[in-house]
């Protein structure tokens, strides 16, 4: 494997901005219908732009919308012809620069007109579709045809199949994640969390458009292969860098009457250690989230509900079960091992809109935070996971990290996962460099508790790159970088993201360690 | 869990005692696997060559000391075997071995002729097979190295090798010239981590016996894949297996290996991922080696998720046929205690026939009844009463009115699809036992019809609303043909595997041919040829039909990529042996 290649840059491997015009002209001669490529600079600019992130954007050349598998894979081919970048781009949700354009130019792909459902296959549990239809039209579809099933993983409402596959997304952060566990469950039981498959079995199949142009399908319908190892598995997490994706056959789960509770808490350590408790026993938790005093009081102010709250730190439950009876028990139960953590007032949900009321705070906590933060706020949203016996601990270090520096810092998490976010609010230069700092401490930490130090679940995109060395391994990011090599020798898809550069120096961590 | 089996019993799957001739931590090993054994005849032959083994291995090892001091130079070696034929020749092969014993500790390197032949040979399978040139039983990562490099150096294949349960070739060996690395040897529990519900462990530790530790040690939690029994964590990852608690915690494939540690064809080490358990650093690398079937690293280390132990209970009814059955276990599974039920075998009635060869302790079966369905379920809501009911969930005091309420349902649903002669196991004993009816299925169907048959199993998986279908041609089929199999499944996955009887040849080409067509239908029902036990040389003609040119090509690549010289268990997995050389020609035609 050649250096030049293996940062992914090679500048003088792509086309000249006279080929990129042909590659223009070729692809509005190839889809000559109106609006189907764009150079509007208004949708170059939207498009490799995202509010939702601080790095920064770069436009693209030239949007095209693709309507069916044919459609990517005309694209791809003449990406192929003129050596031009190729950025695939659906909900625009993901957070750390995923889609932004390419230096020098380039093409993308945007998926979110391929936003049919296929096939529903109610008694096997799945669904077929095009990956640019949203996770919510998806459970929505099915409530609406009064089939009792759903997709449990839910990121941002707006994001989709096409995207959360390409991020391997596994449930949500500000959204929360109640599903998320159930994702993590496998068919949703009682210990959800503990059960996880997260970027398990979710995705049974993808049609994937090469960079090649070639066109795979990388499994059948069935639930279960052992027919060598799973190359869907390479496309989940992939961010768009291996393959554009055109088809998906996701497994559904039953839907189980849940209801949503809440305790409040001395400080996070402790609602942390009762989080750990809880999960012991087995009990119908569907999910259970860490809501810091920050978090409450924006939620006082923005919350969607209106329902005030106290000013302290909380746990929001989500409790499952088969009956009525079935959920009162557990809640019974998850009081009990709440009050011998020092919760108190502890609250059910008397009715589904009240607790769709209690799990929509919950889920807003990144538009509420947002707002807490005042005209002009920007957000660093960032997400460390770690094994769950060390999450007291590092919660509780970094709320106070947080508070010293003088930050609005919410903080919220999937708790039962080991996984938390805090949304770091900034508006002047300065804060953004104490912002960075907080960032840089909260990820250490992460890491000396054998953390995962990038998002549990935000994926790499630029923002993360450069700590995946530290995270991964210089053998297996060697790896990584190996089969993206022998997949995309041209290193069209989606270049610059995902695979870090070649470390500086040589010294840090080696293969093995 | 196996000791209180009524039933003794078992081919030489279970009781195989391949790394024999091994020091110490192996003569637990042997007593073990002897353990599984008894009635049906074929394991004296087993016992009695281990017995040979050991006195093979004791005087091999005064020979290596001679051999290590001819090894001539490698680098000059390197250079020559590049110019020369693909693999090392029988002489480079040997001075590969030399290289071994020089590398390992003698004992640890053998090359008996029996133990060669029986590493490389399974009795599960009637695929081709060939010895191995020679057989190591590392011990660490690093004894795991240097072995990679030897054989990278000499271009000898290189076949893992754990418990050696897998069902089609994974582990034959390669032309008699490959060298074997029999993992079963590093089989520590490294760490538990017992708040975080996970553990640590060597490639070669056993699922049972990780099981086993945990419950010694009360720890309530256990690692919920369970293949045949013997089965290891690296052949598990090896094959992507699942086993019948697949409905509830799902498969090898989903998120109990939370990392490996690999090293790879180039004699690199690696470690796929921290050990927190969620990530999205970019694709998972840990998925790559999971039904890999060791072609493209040898696992020498995991980290396991862990799943709390709940209360279990065990059920059967019978159904007329398999539509009904499928049927209501459909229903079950969307029900709200779907999500309780942790197994659900499906046994048809042939299944059900076989069994009366067997004493069973505590229940009756039926065997003139059409199909019968067995089921487990544990869960967070005790709801029966285990006296009068058909579920029994985890038990928090206080539930009572909770009780029977989903015993009721699923009794109801049952009934509602034709089951009857509902029965269920009212003590943990029965449960156990009445479960272990189906862990032997197999051996049930060996032992069914006369002495010396030998059977071939196969494994297919479709979407389960196309599962009765597929069982009603099946049997169809097999009545048609003339050929005697039982089939039993793991029907909530839509997953079922038909054992069929030969006793010589002309059976054989019969039951082949079935298999085909068999394998032929699933694949046109949008399934799989292989739903757990993976492709090895007995289901590579099936695989391009199954993933389609694009798919496998891509897997090939990789394979190439990892591994360029093809040193990694050569031969199995990726269809078309010659692939390096046709490669170009299908490339051609893909495109
Ligand atoms: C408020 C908010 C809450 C969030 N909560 C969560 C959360 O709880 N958990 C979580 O995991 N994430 C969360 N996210 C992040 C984001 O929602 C996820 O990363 C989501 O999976 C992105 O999906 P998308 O459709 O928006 O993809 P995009 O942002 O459009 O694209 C994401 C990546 O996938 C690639 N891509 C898109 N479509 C395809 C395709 N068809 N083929 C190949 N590659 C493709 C793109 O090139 C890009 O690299 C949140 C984001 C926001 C704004
Ligand atoms: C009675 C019986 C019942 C069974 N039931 C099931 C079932 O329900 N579900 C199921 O899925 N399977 C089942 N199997 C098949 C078998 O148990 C599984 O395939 C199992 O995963 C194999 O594990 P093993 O340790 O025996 O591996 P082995 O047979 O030793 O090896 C399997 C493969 O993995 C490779 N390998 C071994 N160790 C390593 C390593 N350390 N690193 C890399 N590669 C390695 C080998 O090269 C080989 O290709 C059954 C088998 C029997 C005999």
């Amino acid at each position: 494997m050649s250096r030049a290649s293996d940062d992914g840059k090679g500048p003088t491997a792509y086309g000249s901005p006279e080929d990129f015009k042909r590659a223009v002209q070729e692809m509005q001669a190839t889809f000559p219908t109106e609006g189907v490529v764009s150079t509007h600079p208004d949708d170059l600019f939207a498009h490799g732009f995202s509010t939702n992130v601080y790095h920064e954007g770069i436009p693209h050349s030239v949007v095209v919308y693709p309507q069916s598998t044919e459609d990517v894979v005309k694209i791809v081919k003449i990406a192929n012809n003129y050596r031009m970048p190729v950025v695939a781009y659906s909900g625009a949700t993901s957070l750390e620069g995923h889609f932004i354009g390419t230096k020098g130019g380039g093409i993308c792909v945007d998926m979110s007109g391929m936003d049919k459902i296929l096939e529903i296959h109610e008694s096997d549990s799945d669904l077929v579709c095009q990956p640019g239809v949203g996770w919510v039209e998806i459970n929505h579809a099915l409530k609406e045809q009064g089939i009792p099933l759903f997709f449990p993983i839910d990121p941002a409402p707006t994001a989709t199949i096409g995207g959360m596959l390409s991020t391997g997304c596994s449930g949500s952060e500000t959204i929360n994640s109640m599903e998320s566990f159930l994702l993590d469950t496998h068919h949703t039981p009682a210990n959800a969390v503990r059960y996880g498959t997260a970027k398990g079995e979710w995705f049974l199949n993808a049609t994937v458009v090469l960079p090649s142009g070639e066109v795979i399908k990388t499994r059948q319908r069935s639930r279960k292969s052992s027919a060598g190892f799973d190359v869907t598995k390479l496309f989940i997490g992939a961010e768009g860098t291996l393959g554009i994706v055109t088809e998906v056959t996701i497994r559904l789960a039953p839907v189980v009457p849940t209801t949503v509770a809440t305790a409040q808490f001395p400080d996070v350590r402790s609602a942390s250690e009762a989080v750990i408790e809880i999960l012991n026993h087995g009990v119908g938790i569907q999910c259970v989230e860490l809501c810091d005093a920050a978090f409450m009081e924006a939620t006082n102010l923005h919350g969607p509900s209106g329902r005030k709250y106290a000013v302290t730190d909380h746990l929001f439950f989500k409790l499952q079960g088969p009956t009525q009876a079935s959920l009162k028990e557990t809640a019974r139960i998850v009081q009990e091992v709440a009050k011998k953590h020092g919760g108190s007032s502890f609250k059910v949900a008397k009715n589904d809109e009240e607790a769709e009321d209690m799990w929509a705070d919950r889920k807003n906590a990144h538009y509420s935070s947002l707002l807490w933060g005042g005209e002009g706020t920007k957000a660093w949203a960032t997400d460390v996971c770690v094994p769950i016996s060390k999450l007291p601990e590092l919660v509780y270090e970094t709320q106070k990290d947080i508070e010293r520096s003088g930050i609005k810092g919410p903080i919220v998490g999937h708790a039962g996962d080991g996984n938390f976010h805090s949304l770091l609010l900034f508006k002047t230069d300065e804060e953004l460099v104490k912002v960075r700092d907080l960032v840089h401490r909260m990820v250490e930490r992460a890491i000396a508790r054998e953390g995962t130090c990038m998002h549990g679940e935000h994926g790499v995109g630029i923002g993360k790159r450069e700590f995946l060395y530290e995270e991964l391994g210089e053998g297996t990011v060697k790896l990584m970088k190996k089969i993206k090599k022998t997949i995309d020798p041209l290193n069209l898809f989606n270049p610059g993201k995902l695979y870090p550069d070649a470390p500086k120096s040589k010294s840090s961590s080696g293969d093995g360690h | 869990m196996l000791r209180s089996s009524p039933l003794r019993c078992g081919t030489r799957a279970l009781c195989r005692v391949p790394a024999s001739s091994t020091p110490s931590h192996l003569s637990r090993d042997i007593s073990r696997r002897a353990s599984y054994s008894t009635s049906n005849g074929a394991e004296p032959k087993t016992q009695t060559w281990c017995r040979t083994c050991v006195g093979a291995s004791v005087l091999l090892s005064g020979l290596a000391l001679s051999i290590f001091l001819t090894r001539p130079s490698t680098s000059s070696h390197d250079k020559k075997s590049r110019s020369s034929s693909k693999y090392a020749s029988p002489d480079e092969v040997k001075t590969a071995i030399s290289a071994l014993r020089s590398a390992l500790k003698p004992d640890q390197v053998l090359t008996d002729p029996d133990v060669l032949l029986s590493y490389g040979s399974s009795d599960n399978t009637y695929h081709h097979s060939s010895p191995h040139a020679v057989v190591v039983l590392p011990r660490s990562t690093e004894d795991v190295i240097e072995v990679v490099n030897v054989a990278r150096q000499y271009r000898v294949p290189i076949v893992p090798y754990s418990g050696a349960t897998s069902l089609e070739g994974q582990f034959a060996g390669f032309k008699g010239e490959s060298i074997c690395i029999d993992m079963s040897g590093m089989d520590k529990i490294l760490a538990i981590h017992k708040d975080d519900a996970d553990l640590v462990c060597q490639a070669g530790a056993r699922w049972e016996d990780i099981n086993e530790t945990l419950k010694d040690k009360g720890i309530p939690l256990f690692f919920p894949l369970d293949p045949g029994p013997g089965a290891t964590i690296g052949g598990m990852v090896g094959t992507g297996c699942s086993g019948t608690n697949a409905v509830r915690y799902g498969t090898a494939r989903g998120e109990w290996f939370l990392n490996l540690t690999v090293v790879l064809p180039n004699g690199k080490v690696i470690k796929t991922k921290r050990r927190a358990c969620k990530s999205a650093t970019g694709f998972d690398t840990t998925k790559l080696f999971i039904g890999a079937e060791g072609t493209l690293g040898i696992v020498t280390e995991a980290t396991l998720r862990l799943a709390p132990v709940l209360p279990t209970r065990v059920a059967l009814a019978q159904f007329p046929d398999a539509e009904k059955a499928v049927s209501a276990v459909q229903e079950i599974l969307l029900s709200p205690y779907g999500s309780n039920m942790q197994c659900i075998e499906f046994l048809d009635e042939n299944s059900m026939i076989s069994f009366t060869s067997f004493e069973t302790t505590y229940l009756t079966f039926y065997p003139s009844a059409s199909c019968s369905l067995l089921n487990v379920s544990p869960d967070g809501y005790p709801l029966a009463d285990p006296a009068d009911a058909l579920l029994q969930a985890a038990g928090h005091v206080g539930h009572d009115r909770l009780r029977g309420s989903a015993a009721g349902s699923v009794k109801t649903i049952a009934g509602a699809h034709s089951g009857s002669n509902f029965q269920f196991a009212r003590t943990d004993e029965e449960a156990e036992s009445l479960w272990e009816v189906r862990k032997y299925a197999l051996v049930a169907t060996l032992g069914w019809r006369q002495q010396g048959d030998r059977l071939w199993t196969t494994d297919v998986c479709v979407p389960v609303s196309k599962l009765p279908e597929l069982v009603y041609e099946t049997q169809k089929d097999m009545n048609e043909h003339g050929v005697t199999a039982t089939i039993v499944g793991h029907v909530g996955d839509g997953n079922f595997h038909s054992f069929m009887l030969f006793h010589d040849d002309k059976e054989l080409e019969k039951v082949s041919a079935a298999v085909h067509r068999l394998v032929h239908h699933a694949i046109d029902l949008d399934g799989t040829c292989t739903g757990e036990h993976g492709v090895g040389l007995g289901k590579k003609e099936y695989l391009v039909g199954e993933l389609g040119e694009g798919t496998v090509e891509l897997m090939r690549s990789i394979k190439q990529t990892i591994d360029p010289l093809n040193i990694m268990n050569p031969g199995k997995l990726y269809p078309d042996p010659s692939e390096v050389a046709n490669k170009a020609v299908t490339r051609d035609k893909a495109v």
